[in-house]
């Protein structure tokens, strides 16, 4: 599958609903993070991650317009790129390429929201995140950029 | 008052089988209001139904009887002094509470202690010393609001209990970076005047008020952001794991603070200045503490690598933590209804940086350390 897609949103969803057990043991969540993946040769594209209680599930492809996120966890494709082979080159986010580490400084990613309550979500989730991005290390991905 | 004194006339009807009963016959609470688990199990807003959930503007009593309960005339006053609801209140104060139970967490079992590695001697001093800073200054958060807390009235025990769960909170911290300095032979470090004195000030706030806004507002906002900028500078996963849990707990408490100074003020705009006027001596102290070098180097020796390389990236990545913790609070201030973008009293020689423009990346802050 190519990233981004709903596919691979999907799939690292189901990964991290396999190990429901272990991620509970971090507490329950509240939140809906928009993925924005910008400048892709197909242009800006949402993911949509959901947090709800103690279930983690894909929204799918969204709609920034119309899909309601507590915030948005932003970078260019190359960023991405960067960090999903990272994480699945390493079986995880090395220390340069977690989500905090990819964003404290608003580059080369950036976590924003209409509310900084909405923001600060991600981190008060932010053990709970770096585990479910970190599952991506078992979806097998396509990240040569797609054609146009 | 008067002690209790025993009925004895009940305890021989009692024992002869003749029960009072009162308390089943004469039952004038709410009957039937049944409260509905959610998904997470039965929470605390879960049960904030019928008349249990009204939250009094002015708490009628001062006693330690559960709201809507049932209170004889003759309890006793318990001295409480916060006995309004915007003394105390935050509209996600129930929500903060159940999120804080589920996510605890320890330090003694959930870090993986015995995988920290030998680093650089100069990177495990600054480790160190940060690791002095914070478990020095995180157990303010604890005596603040244990302060504080016998004074709140019982009928917003859930802000009590939201600042239960922070009392814990904050002495697990206080406990992990005690447990981090001393677990790799560095030892603790430098504990310096101006970090003192601004815990006294929030210790020694004139009321609830006060502190608050000075510790779950600007103290804990800056520490969520060294929380951040330790995460980042991390020399090994296990420190990652240490911030990242640390993180968690702190938003929360930035949460309820935010929160709170925003009804507050939403109740009684008129006390706008009087807050202001708290922060203001807040933020000249702050600016002090990010004047100190021991405050300031580690984190440098760390961003950078080496005491060496701190001097030029280091100071960068010094900068930009700061830009960051400015520019949060500025947007709480705003959510909590407090403009304090023309009034801030942190210089702005403090905190000016491009991250981009100064090649202050995740990358390069570890470089040097992967």
């Amino acid at each position: 599958m190519r990233f981004p897609s709903a596919e691979w949103i999907d799939a690292v969803a189901e990964q991290a609903a396999a190990d429901s057990d272990e991620l509970a043991r971090l507490g329950f969540c509240n939140l809906r993070l928009m993925l924005a993946v910008n400048a892709t040769p197909t242009g800006d594209r949402y993911l949509g991650l959901v947090l709800d209680g103690y279930d983690v599930t894909s929204a799918g492809e969204v709609d920034p317009a119309t899909w309601d996120a507590d915030c948005t966890l932003e970078g260019p494709f190359g960023a991405w790129v960067d960090m999903i082979s990272n994480i699945r080159e390493h079986g995880r986010a090395d220390l340069g390429h977690t989500l905090n580490a990819l964003t404290l400084a608003e580059f080369p990613m950036r976590v924003t929201a209409d509310d900084p309550m909405g923001r600060d979500l991600f981190f008060r989730y932010n053990e709970t995140l770096q585990e479910v991005f970190d599952r991506a290390a078992r979806v097998p991905v396509d990240l040569e950029p797609a054609a146009v | 008052m008067a002690a209790p004194t025993v009925d004895w006339d009940y305890v021989e009807r009692a024992k002869s089988g003749e029960l009072d009963l009162r308390w089943l016959r004469e039952w004038n609470s709410e009957w039937g209001v049944k409260a509905t688990p959610s998904r997470v199990g039965l929470t605390m807003r879960d049960i904030a139904i019928g008349s249990y959930g009204e939250i009094p503007e002015t708490a009628p009593r001062r006693t330690m009887a559960p709201r809507g309960s049932e209170v004889d005339a003759d309890v006793p006053d318990m001295g409480y002094t916060l006995n309004s609801k915007t003394d105390v209140w935050a509209d996600n104060v129930m929500d903060l509470y159940e999120e804080g139970v589920s996510r605890q967490w320890s330090a003694t079992r959930d870090i993986p202690w015995s995988e920290i590695p030998e680093i650089d001697p100069d990177l495990e001093h600054a480790m160190c010393q940060l690791c002095t800073l914070l478990s020095e200054v995180e157990m303010i958060a604890s005596d603040f609001p244990a302060k504080w807390m016998w004074r709140i009235n019982h009928d917003y025990v859930e802000a009590k209990m939201f600042l239960a769960t922070q009392i814990m909170d904050e002495a697990r911290h206080t406990e992990v970076f005690r447990k981090r300095a001393l677990a790799n032979g560095g030892g603790l470090g430098k504990a310096k005047a101006v970090t003192e004195s601004f815990l006294k000030l929030v210790l020694d706030a004139e009321n609830y008020a006060q502190g608050s806004a000075l510790m779950h507002i600007l103290g804990e906002g800056l520490v969520l952001s060294l929380f951040r900028a330790g995460e980042l500078i991390s020399p090994s996963p296990v420190e990652k794991k240490i911030f990242r849990l640390c993180m968690q707990d702190e938003a929360r408490h930035v949460a309820y603070g935010t929160m709170h100074l925003r009804y507050a003020l939403a109740e009684d705009p008129d006390r706008i200045e009087e807050f202001h006027q708290y922060l203001d001596g807040g933020e000249e102290m702050i600016s002090a503490l990010f004047a100190t070098p021991e405050v300031v180097e580690p984190i440098a020796v760390l961003a950078a690598g080496s005491v060496d390389g701190a001097a030029v990236m280091g100071g960068q990545a010094a900068d930009m933590l700061l830009g960051r913790v400015i520019e949060e609070y500025l947007q709480r201030c705003d959510r909590a209804g407090i403009d304090r973008r023309s009034r801030i009293k942190i210089p702005d020689v403090l905190g000016n940086y491009d991250a981009a423009a100064l090649g202050v990346t995740s990358d390069a802050a570890v470089s040097g350390l992967n």
